[in-house]
Formats: C-alpha cells, sequence, structure tokens
C-alpha cells in the first residue's frame, strides 16, 4: 500500500497542524482529524488532482457503553491511486454537532442527513435539513442507532409533513407517483414538477421500508449475521452476504480457502447474470418491445433454475458463510454449468442482434436520461450506472478480493450516459461473467471449501469490506462488540449513492420516459431504505 | 317486409360488432404472445374478462362530477353508432340514410372528447396527463383520417360510405388510381393505430401510469363502467379496422341481400378482419414504442401521405 502513504504524506504535507494521529486499519490508511479541520481536508481529497478522492461511504459509530463517544469516518476512494484514504473524527461526550462537507463535497448530502436521523448528530451548514429515513410520524428525539435506543421499542405516532421542493410558475404543476404502483414494485415516492411534458425538477422520497436493518445486526453475533445480510435487497444476496463475510473474516483472521474464493466469485458472477439479463428484457418491455422482454425473462428464468438446482435457492441464499462457502460443486454440477452457460450465450446473442437491428427501440435509448460525467463524479456514482458515464471504476479489478487477482474482468466503459450506455454496459458484462465463468472452472483448485476461525476480534476492532455487486460496490464496516457479538454494522448498497443521482438524469426528459430511466438504473428500495 | 329485412339487418350489425370486438381484442394478443414464445390466453379470455367486470362492483371516486358516470355510456353508445354508420358485411348498410364519413368521425370524435373529460374529471395526476396526450394525438390523427378517406370519396364521388364501398365493391379488384389508393390506405393505418391506442403510440399493455395514454384516462373506472370503456375501446378499434378493410378493399362483400351474398360477406369479412388483427399483432411485436413527442411526426407523415394521395388521384385524372 505504498500508494496509500504517499497519499497520506501528501495531506500530511497540506494540513499538518489538523492531522492528531496517523494509522492504518486492516491496509486502509486512516487520518484522524480535528473536528474543525474537516470540511477543509475533505475538501482538498476531494479536488486535488493528485487525489482526486470521490466520498465512499460516512458512517458513524456510537462507542457506547465502552466510550462515550461519537465516531465519523469518511472514506474516500482515491481514483487516480485505485486506493482507499479514511478520515476520522470524533465527537466526545455532549458534542450533537459536526461540520457538514456537503457544500464541498456533494456525494456527502445523504449519508449527513442519515446521520442526523439515525445518530441526531446535526451536520451544520449542510443545506438541505429536512428528514430523510425517519419519516414525519417518527416522534422528535427518536435515534435509532444510539445506544441508548433500545431495538425492540414501539415507537408513537407524531404528526407532521414533509416539505418538497416547489418550483412556482404558470403552468408548472406536480404529478406525485407512488409509494403505492400500479405494477409489482417496491415502495417509493417520486414527485415530479413539469411543465406540460419536460420534468422541470424529481425529488425521490424514499425510506417507505425502514426495517432497521443495521440495528437487527447489532442484536447479533459475527458469526450468525448472513442470513440477514443476504436479505439487505433480495435480489443481490451473494453481493451483501459475501462483503458481510469478508468483513467478519478479516476481524476473525480467517484466510479463506482458495477453492472457496474462486466458487464465490462463480456465485457472484451468476447472480450478476441473471440481473444483467432481467434488467435488460425490463429495459426493452419499458419501450413496449415485449418480445425482447420475453426472451430475456426466459433466460434469466433458466439461470434461476440453474441456480436452484445448484444451491437449492433461486437467489443463490445460503451459498457464503463465514470462513468460506457452505456447498461445494461436484465436477458434474461445474460441467452442467459450463454447459448450461454455452447455450444461454448462444441465444442471448441472437436477442443482441435483434435489439442492435431494431432501429425503434434504438430511437428510445438514445440521449434518454443521460448521466453526465460531471454530476456522476459529483454523486460519487460507481457500479453499472458509473460505468455508463465514464467512470472507469470496478472493484474486482481496482480492489480485488475473492478470486478476481487470478480471474480478472474485463471492464466495460461507455460515455454517453445515456439508457442505452447503461444497457449496454450490462449487455458487455453479461458476456464477461460467461466468460469469468468459465474461467473460474477451468482454473478451479481442489481443496476445502471452509475454514474456521483463528482468533476473537477484541471489540472495538472493526474490517471494511466492499464487492462489486452487479449493481455496483456493495460497502460493509463491521466493528466487533463484546463477547463475539456486532457493535456496529454499516451497510451501503450502491443504490443509496445512485438515487440522488437518478434525479439528475431525470432533468430534460419528458414524463413517460422517466419509467425508462429509472428501469436503466434498476436502483433497489430495500437496500436503500435498510 | 322490406322494412322488417332492413331491421334484421341493422339488428345483425349491431350485434356482430359487439360480439365480435372482444375477439379481435383476443387475437391481437394471442399474436403478441406466440411471437413471445408464450402461449397466451385463450381467444376468448376478453369476453370472460368483459363478464367479469360486468359483475364487479363499481367505485366511485367523491371528487367526480355526472361527467365520471355518464361517460362510459356516451362513449359506448357513440362508438357502436359510429359502426351501424358504416357497411360491414353489406355494402348497402340500412342506416347510411342517417349520416356519411363526416358523421361517423365526429361520433368518434365525441367519444374521444369525453373520454378525455372523463379523465380529468376525477382530478388525478395520472388522468391528466392522459387526457391531454389524447388530446394531441386525436387532433393530429383526425385529419390524416378525413384526407385519406376524401380521397377514396373522390373516386366514388360521394361522402357516403355505403355508396363509396358499394362502387369499389363492383369493380372487383380493380383498383382505378394504386398509387392514390395505397396511400390513402397507409394513412388510414397509421391513425388506426393512434386512434385505438396501439404501439408504436401507446402500450396497451403497460403498468406504467407515466408512459400511458388511454389507459391512463381509465385508471379511476372500475366495475360495469370499466368494462363499457373497454368494449367501446374494442369496438373502435373494429370500426377502423372494418373501415379499413371494406373502404379501401371491400372485395366479397354482399352486395345485395340474398342470403347466400350474406353468409359469404360476413365469412370474408371475419377473415379479413381478424388478418388485420395479426397484422397488428406482429407490428406490436416488431416495434418498440415511440417517443411521446415522435408521435406528432408520425401522424404529420399520415396526413402528408393523405394530401399526397388527394394530389394524384387529381393529378393522375389529368
Amino acid at each position: 500500500m505504498n500508494d496509500g502513504r504517499g497519499a497520506v504524506e501528501q495531506v500530511r504535507g497540506a494540513f499538518a497542524r489538523a492531522i492528531m494521529e496517523i494509522g492504518v486499519v486492516h491496509g486502509v490508511p486512516m487520518l484522524r482529524l480535528r473536528t474543525q479541520d474537516v470540511p477543509a481536508v475533505a475538501r482538498y481529497v476531494h479536488t486535488d488532482p493528485g487525489l482526486r478522492g470521490s466520498l465512499s461511504l460516512l458512517w458513524v459509530v456510537d462507542h457506547r457503553p465502552r466510550e462515550a463517544r461519537h465516531e465519523l469516518c469518511y472514506l474516500f476512494t482515491l481514483a487516480e491511486r485505485k486506493d482507499w484514504l479514511l478520515l476520522s473524527v470524533d465527537l466526545t461526550q455532549g458534542e450533537r454537532e459536526f461540520a457538514s462537507i456537503t457544500p464541498m463535497v456533494h456525494a456527502a448530502k445523504w449519508y449527513e442527513r442519515e446521520i442526523r436521523d439515525l445518530f441526531g448528530l446535526i451536520p451544520v451548514g449542510h443545506p438541505d435539513m429536512r428528514r430523510l429515513v425517519r419519516h414525519e410520524h417518527w416522534p422528535k428525539g427518536s435515534h435509532p442507532l444510539n445506544k441508548d435506543f433500545a431495538w425492540d421499542q414501539v415507537l408513537e405516532r407524531a404528526q407532521g409533513e414533509y416539505a418538497f421542493r416547489k418550483i412556482h410558475g404558470e403552468g408548472v404543476f406536480e404529478v406525485p407517483v407512488g409509494p403505492i404502483h400500479a405494477g409489482i414494485i417496491e415502495p417509493g415516492h417520486f414527485r415530479f414538477s413539469v411543465a406540460g411534458e419536460p420534468i422541470l425538477q424529481l425529488e425521490v422520497r424514499h425510506f417507505w421500508k425502514h426495517r432497521g436493518i443495521e440495528k437487527l445486526f447489532e442484536q447479533q453475533r459475527l458469526t450468525d449475521a448472513v442470513p440477514l445480510a443476504e436479505r439487505v435487497s433480495g435480489d443481490t444476496s451473494v453481493g451483501h452476504s459475501l462483503a458481510y463475510c469478508q468483513a467478519v473474516e478479516t476481524l476473525l483472521g480467517i484466510a479463506v480457502p482458495p477453492r472457496a474464493r474462486y466458487l464465490r466469485s462463480l456465485f457472484l458472477e451468476l447472480e450478476r447474470l441473471h440481473n444483467h439479463l432481467g434488467d435488460v428484457g425490463a429495459i426493452c418491455n419499458d419501450t413496449a418491445y415485449a418480445l425482447a422482454h420475453a426472451h430475456c425473462g426466459r433466460l434469466k428464468e433458466q439461470l434461476m433454475q440453474l441456480n436452484d438446482r445448484l444451491t437449492e435457492s433461486r437467489f443463490l441464499r445460503g451459498v457464503n458463510t463465514v470462513g468460506g462457502v457452505a456447498m461445494d460443486l461436484s465436477g458434474a454440477q461445474l460441467a452442467h454449468v459450463d454447459a448450461e452457460l454455452h447455450t444461454i450465450e448462444q441465444e442471448f446473442g441472437g436477442i443482441e442482434k435483434i435489439l442492435f437491428a431494431n432501429a425503434s427501440l434504438t430511437e428510445r435509448l438514445e440521449n434518454t436520461g443521460v448521466l453526465s460525467e460531471r454530476i456522476a463524479w459529483d454523486h460519487a456514482v460507481m457500479g453499472v450506472v458509473g460505468r455508463a458515464s465514464g467512470i472507469d471504476r470496478d472493484l474486482r479489478r481496482d480492489r480485488p478480493f475473492a478470486a478476481y487477482h487470478e480471474c480478472q474482468p474485463k471492464v466495460a466503459v461507455y460515455r454517453y450516459g445515456d439508457v442505452r450506455a447503461r444497457m449496454r454496459v450490462r449487455l458487455d458484462e453479461v458476456h464477461d461473467s460467461i466468460r469469468l465463468i468459465h474461467a473460474l472452472r477451468r482454473q478451479l483448485p481442489m481443496g476445502p471449501v471452509i475454514t474456521g476461525p483463528v482468533k476473537t476480534p477484541e471489540p472495538g476492532q472493526w474490517a471494511l469490506s466492499a464487492v462489486e455487486g452487479w449493481r455496483g460496490e456493495i460497502l460493509y464496516v463491521v466493528m466487533a462488540g463484546e463477547e463475539g457479538r456486532i457493535h456496529r454494522c454499516k451497510v451501503r448498497d450502491p443504490s443509496f449513492v445512485h438515487w440522488p443521482a437518478i434525479q439528475w438524469a431525470a432533468l430534460g426528459n419528458i414524463v413517460p420516459d422517466f419509467p425508462l430511466i429509472n428501469k436503466s438504473f434498476n436502483l433497489s428500495y430495500a437496500g436503500n431504505d435498510l | 317486409m322490406y322494412a322488417m329485412v332492413q331491421l334484421v339487418l341493422i339488428v345483425v350489425q349491431f350485434v356482430m360488432l359487439l360480439a365480435l370486438a372482444p375477439f379481435i381484442v383476443g387475437v391481437i394478443r394471442k399474436v403478441k404472445a406466440r411471437l413471445q414464445c408464450r402461449r397466451g390466453a385463450g381467444l376468448l379470455q376478453p369476453y370472460a374478462d368483459l363478464a367479469k367486470l360486468f359483475r364487479k362492483q363499481p367505485v366511485r371516486s367523491s371528487t367526480t362530477s355526472w361527467i365520471f358516470t355518464a361517460a362510459p355510456y356516451i362513449v359506448f353508445a357513440s362508438t357502436v353508432a359510429a359502426g351501424l354508420l358504416m357497411p360491414v358485411f353489406l355494402s348497402h348498410t340500412p342506416l347510411n340514410f342517417a349520416g356519411n364519413i363526416i358523421a361517423l368521425v365526429y361520433l368518434l370524435a365525441l367519444g374521444t372528447f369525453f373520454l378525455i373529460l372523463a379523465g380529468l374529471d376525477a382530478g388525478s395526476a395520472f388522468g391528466g396527463m392522459g387526457s391531454s396526450r389524447e388530446a394531441i394525438v386525436a387532433t393530429l390523427a383526425e385529419p390524416a383520417m378525413m384526407l385519406s378517406i376524401l380521397a377514396i370519396a373522390l373516386t366514388a364521388g360521394s361522402t357516403n360510405l355505403s355508396t363509396i364501398v358499394h362502387q369499389s365493391a363492383l369493380l372487383e379488384g380493380v383498383v382505378l388510381a394504386p398509387p392514390a389508393h395505397l396511400m390513402a390506405l397507409a394513412a388510414m393505418f397509421i391513425v388506426t393505430l393512434a386512434e385505438t391506442g396501439r404501439v408504436p403510440v401507446d402500450n396497451p399493455a403497460t403498468h406504467l401510469e407515466l408512459t400511458m395514454i388511454h389507459e391512463a384516462m381509465l385508471l379511476e373506472y372500475s366495475g360495469r363502467y370499466l368494462a363499457l370503456m373497454e368494449w367501446a375501446a374494442g369496438i373502435k378499434l373494429l370500426v377502423f379496422l372494418t373501415l379499413i378493410v371494406n373502404v379501401f378493399a371491400p372485395w366479397g362483400i354482399a352486395t345485395s341481400v340474398a342470403p347466400l351474398a350474406l353468409v359469404t360477406g360476413t365469412a370474408v369479412y371475419v377473415v379479413k378482419v381478424a388478418g388485420l388483427a395479426v397484422v397488428i399483432g406482429v407490428i406490436e411485436s416488431m416495434f418498440a414504442k415511440l417517443r411521446l413527442f415522435r408521435v406528432p411526426e408520425l401522424l404529420g407523415a399520415a396526413f402528408i401521405l393523405a394530401l399526397l394521395a388527394l394530389v394524384f388521384f387529381y393529378t393522375l385524372r389529368g
């Protein structure tokens, strides 16, 4: 991690007096700062051309009862060095205010509002102080992630109204959509301000299905919470459980056996495959091109049945476990996967030809819902959406995990940022996932698939883990508590980052094109609401 | 005796329009399903859907006025009346004295007008959006439709549909001005897709409220009101398909009330209309829906085609 140290040296050179302590946590360089210096340092890390830090995660830990302090941690991904840099700051007892970095680092916008709702800490200088996670019916002063908030208490119902941003003017009217929809979709509210058909403003109002996932993690033991992680967002079972397992394995000092690492990559690619296929079909369906939808749906179903035959779960649940994978695949099963994927790729090639040849479809997808590279960068967008807007980021290549050191993906990057680019990233990734699965099978080492823990972590030790799921970067921070329990688990699904960005992608488009734009992002509501 | 026969013919035409409309909808759905490698619902499914809706209790929003409850009846009645003005299986339809092609167009427009009002009546955002979009489509489709039928009317020298159909039918396949004829047909076909809410203008199968045109106006309807609206939409589709087959290719239609002619005329008509439904099903499977603001361009093209058909008609006659 020489590059990481270089970044630390650079920041220290610029802000010698602001830094109280320099450390490294599981390979991530960490700077402990004075409270008042955070905005200046964050701005420097974000804007300096040699660092270009993109805010990947902002989380808070309530250290009570061991220590009476809240710790804020800012994780930056340095675009130029493909490395992480962590800034941290303490709020000791009684301090409830911290300086907002949102005016400098736009991507902090939702994180800081989330912190205010869940911990009651106030981001001073934040331009938008409305509630985000806690809807207005939550009573005042209820901040569930504080340690003095009992996880099973029933809250009273308060009154209140959320103030949407208003646009005034002749002929401007609002179109409210959701949270209950006509189709089988998760709950989310979209408020359009329109003048005729063009969208002047879109505001998303989510968090209707807050389940208290992070609080629930705190009731679990480190080794027991995999099923909970699998259910954060049902369509990303492998991505979330893998990210959780990796963090716990770091804490427990487990070196996962090579065969298990390969199988994890294989399952992650299987998950990417069936989701991408479904998305390509769904994008076509929203243009009323039902033919492609039907055929993509058929292939997706084939893949899910393959999942079912391999693991007895269509969504690949129960595959990952702390220490490895819960099931091994036999040679016959692997050969079956190979054969099945071979036919699927052939059929998919046929569908792809039809898609590219259909001018009426291309006409709908091109220039629709453009997310410019600049806006994508400002919102720290990554994953499929980012790669379609020219953000060349893929954790499988940049911070390899599981078996991606040995089997490297080809990263598909497009620059136009429209619906078509997002579809093309998916089309390319379907082919690449199939290639990767074939490669993983060929190189699959023999040996055990699970191993036991080496040590028990000290309370307060924590680990960070990142997985490139099919949507994008899934981040988990797991901190150990007393007796092998979880003290804090921060979950970050890429949807939390992309929902604010979709508000920008919709601007200037017409109302009937929004479902198409939304489908090309295909974000999770559950993974966002937590 | 003559009056009796005419009355029976009117009743038969009335029943036929009502009975055949759901079947045509079923055919289109079936074709689409087969092209997607699905088995699809049976051809009689639309009948079952209507029967189910008629049995259900309608729910009425408290913010609606009398327009909301009256609209389904007006839409249904005006559409059926339009269907009675045109020749279906017999070239001289008994009610041809009651109105010509212009009356037919305006009967359909009356239905559309009340549909638009009904969409606005409940005050929901989606209904309003659907209504405003329908208004754009309807105003642009109407002139193209008028012009394209007028191009054929000029050949016959009359705006009375029965006269037009009867004269063309007697020619037995000879088209006087083929280029004009084909262009007017193309214009009429585009108008049909637009007016009846089919792909590429609207998507009758979508659940996405934001993209809807026709369905958005019906969102507040339930029970027998919804059944009437859906049935009327099916009849409107059938009216347009009938116009196409009988105005542009009436060969085989009964030109007299002889029983044999009537039977073959009916059979030929059903086959032709079902064939056209298959064509629509195939088109819906081949194309994506147009961006909303491209719809005026498509309808503009239909208008130009119809206009060219008129010009060709005059120039070719010298």
